[in-house]
């Protein structure tokens, strides 16, 4: 509270307005949008599609519904229609920063493919974008160092995507898995010892009834041999 | 059978053979590849090095090969509140990352600072892949697990989309801070980590408790748990070199990088002092107080790395497996130094970003900490340096020493005044003197040697146009390699002495020899099958 006290305390004395334009980005003391893009519709898109109204949150409290993850998004997977138009309201409940970031976007539309909201702490954004046709999955990440490793990281298909991303919390598995404890308890050495006195029965029983094994073996071959469709000629 | 065995045991193939009259030709590397040789100075930003002013703050030229931007110090000077979008658009600060409030005594500079922290984790892993995420090389080649405080910063971590390297802002070590005795300073931890994390202000004039009665010592049952903030207010009556560090986990914590120098300066008018120097190493802007007396300010950051307990953040992904390995199956009593950074960095990156670079006649301050777990003894060469502060309090004009080894356990701090006046005691004259940790592992990297906090203090004279020692071109070559530190490379190759001292070659197999030993071994196997064939008939009959 304090904090916010004090930080409201400078925002009226010192800098009544601070918000600015660079590029196309906007930034303000809560935050920045970057390339955001809510009439310019992709080549490949006659008309928007769809409006889609998506809110996001991105928290550390997201993250306990999953094991061995830090951060999350409250939603990991979104569906849309190709040249859908997607208005995002981007809530952070944290009070750390934290970003929506969708990579993958064409360039001629958003610089460097990338579409980038950033929240310097608790506080809410809105910004929309239009996507293209392709149908194509889109990663959505927080960038932070570790936070989409620690499981801030979403997806965004269009037209049911092209596949799933990795390690996406809840949904894929990581390329690289982590190594766990395994309990092997007396139960799993019992059945360790079973199975190799099974094994070793079956060696033993077709010593024994090598002849007959033979014998059944044989009857069953030239039984194949009757029926397999070259002997139909 | 008898001489089937006898046989065996004396072709048996060893590894290592003796080579009779002439020992094996010298290779001159193991590995021949050139690829890896990096130049010693990439040249990024030349126009960095002039004393220029931005934001009406006048900065000091800078003639290294890496330069601090001049556009984060002015930022660091003036606040991120009071520089125009186009300086804030040149640094990756955030917007608040540095606040600068009232000026509560009217003497022309502000006194209520806001200072936001947040905790970054260099060089590590991701269950993306097989590679390490927001990389930041110490020396060619080594990137060992760190963290650090890094100021609040903005956009992409990594330089681009397409790069694993951090962006200039999150680096080794923890950024100096520094404020004016007396000012309201509040410093905000928003911990981005996913393990807790403090701020704890050592040294440094602060109440216990916060004036709403929280935490203001940054103790352990006080954790700022990952996505909280916490903000520790202090208003130091006293100045001197201090530091800050995390005091959870502390052992651990502190070894993997989370602690920095805090340096309160005098009380002065118009006193706009470099809230931040990013990297440690030149101030850019110094103080008033320090510009009365000295040409030129630096900050040497001493820090030690143990390779094992760095990796741990590299081996496992779960926040869980990382707490528990670091915590607990981690034995720190065990626990060795592998790498020795001067300013986060090691041999030969110190000669890029950490030099002393000096004409005759100045008088040059240090702020020398230590944060590596070991003891260090500082040696400039060709200098005799005398100590005028410790731990943060000044000493009389008697009290001074004027010595060659600056001796500090951890955490202590060195105030020192480095004169380069040709006297024969201060200074023998211009060089490019060296100056490390006389302890022998400190200049070695991981064992290798010159490396670890191996730096130069250079009389200007003697650098080239990039702000690199002239010279030592064949040095430099060697050095920025990661062929080098990562063990493969001979170490003398100069000249007519490569061929003396570089890697005796490996010997050929001796073919006879291994003719010999099989032919031995499948006689041996083909006599035991005949005699079990033998005994069986035996058996039988
Ligand atoms: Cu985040
Ligand atoms: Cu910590």
């Amino acid at each position: 509270m304090k904090q916010i006290l004090i930080g409201l305390l400078f925002i009226s004395l010192y800098q009544p307005v601070f918000a600015m334009e660079h590029g196309g980005m906007i930034m303000d003391e809560t935050g920045m949008i970057m390339n955001a893009n809510p009439d310019q519709l992709p080549r490949d898109c006659p008309q928007i599609s769809e409006n889609k109204d998506i809110t996001i949150h991105a928290g550390q409290q997201y993250a306990e519904k999953f094991t061995g993850k830090m951060f999350a998004f409250d939603t990991q997977e979104w569906n849309v229609k190709p040249c859908a138009k997607i208005n995002i309201t981007f809530i952070n409940d944290d009070q750390i920063r934290h970003q929506l970031m969708i990579h993958g976007l064409p360039g001629y539309l958003y610089p460097d493919g990338m579409f980038h909201l950033e929240l310097n702490g608790t506080g809410q954004l809105q910004a929309s974008l239009i996507l293209p046709s392709q149908k194509k999955t889109y990663l959505v990440h927080c960038e932070l160092p570790q936070h989409m490793e620690k499981g801030m990281k979403a997806q965004l298909k269009v037209e049911g995507g092209d596949g799933d991303l990795p390690s996406i919390p809840g949904i894929s598995e990581p390329i690289k898995a982590d190594l766990y404890n395994t309990n092997w308890n007396q139960l799993s050495y019992a059945i360790l010892a079973f199975s190799i006195l099974i094994g070793a029965a079956i060696v033993l029983m077709s010593v024994i009834y090598s002849e007959q094994l033979t014998r059944l073996l044989a009857k069953l071959g030239a039984k194949l041999k009757r029926n397999s469709p070259s002997d139909l000629h | 059978m008898a001489g089937a065995i006898y046989i065996i045991y004396y072709t048996y193939p060893h590894q290592y053979n003796k080579a009779g009259i002439n020992p094996p030709d010298t290779i001159y590397n193991q590995a021949k590849d050139n690829s890896n040789i990096e130049k010693p100075c990439s040249n990024l930003h030349p126009e960095w090095r002039a004393a220029q002013v931005i934001e009406d703050v006048s900065i000091n030229a800078s003639p290294d090969c890496e330069p601090d931007n001049p556009y984060e110090v002015a930022t660091s000077v003036r606040g991120t509140n009071n520089v125009s979008m186009g300086t804030l658009m040149h640094t990756d600060f955030a917007q608040d990352a540095l606040i600068m409030g009232e000026d509560l005594d009217k003497d022309g500079d502000p006194d209520i600072i806001n200072i936001k922290l947040e905790v970054v984790e260099l060089n590590g892993s991701s269950p993306d892949g097989e590679f390490l995420i927001n990389t930041f090389d110490v020396a060619p080649g080594i990137q060992p697990g760190l963290w650090v405080y890094a100021p609040k910063s903005r956009g992409m971590a990594v330089k681009n989309y397409n790069s694993l390297v951090s962006n200039p802002l999150l680096r080794a070590p923890s950024p100096v801070i520094r404020v004016e005795q007396g000012d309201k300073v509040y410093v905000t931890l928003e911990n981005t980590h996913y393990l807790p994390h403090t701020i704890h202000l050592h040294g440094v004039d602060h109440p216990w408790m916060t004036a709403k009665g929280e935490d203001n010592d940054g103790m352990e049952e006080h954790a700022v748990f990952p996505g909280k903030s916490h903000t520790y207010e202090i208003q130091p009556r006293h100045v001197g070199t201090m530091l800050y560090h995390c005091h959870v986990q502390t052992a651990q914590h502190f070894m993997m990088g989370l602690g920095g120098m805090f340096i309160v300066e005098e009380n002065h008018p118009n006193n706009w002092l470099q809230t931040f120097n990013v990297g440690a190493g030149v101030v850019r802007h110094p103080s008033v107080a320090v510009k009365k007396e000295y040409n030129q300010e630096y900050d040497l950051h001493y820090q030690s790395i143990d390779k094992k307990l760095a990796h741990i953040i590299q081996e496992a992904n779960d926040p869980r497996l990382v707490a528990q390995h670091m915590a607990r199956d981690y034995n720190m009593t065990e626990s060795f130094e592998n790498y020795f950074l001067l300013n986060g960095h090691s041999f030969p990156y110190t000669l890029r970003d950490s030099m002393i670079i000096s004409s005759e006649n100045e008088d040059i301050k240090l702020h020398v900490a230590n944060f590596q777990r070991s003891a260090i003894a500082l040696h400039i060469h060709g200098h005799k340096a005398t100590i005028t502060a410790l731990d943060g309090v000044d000493l009389t004009q008697a009290q001074q020493i004027t010595r060659d080894v600056l001796d500090m356990a951890t955490a202590q701090r060195n105030d020192v005044h480095l004169k380069t006046q040709n006297d024969g005691l201060h200074s023998y004259g211009p060089g490019l003197w060296m100056f490390h940790d006389h302890v022998p592992t400190g200049t070695t990297t991981d064992g290798i040697e010159p490396g670890g906090n191996m730096a130069i203090l250079a009389y200007k004279a003697l650098l080239d146009e990039h702000g690199m020692p002239k010279m030592h071109e064949h040095l430099l070559d060697q050095v920025f390699n990661k062929e080098y530190y990562a063990k493969r490379q001979a170490v003398w190759t100069e000249g007519s002495f490569g061929a003396l001292l570089g890697d005796a070659g490996i010997l050929e197999p001796n073919y006879l020899q291994m003719l010999l030993f099989g032919a031995a071994i499948g006689l041996l196997v083909g006599l035991f099958v005949l005699l079990i064939l033998v005994i069986k008939r035996k058996f039988k009959s």
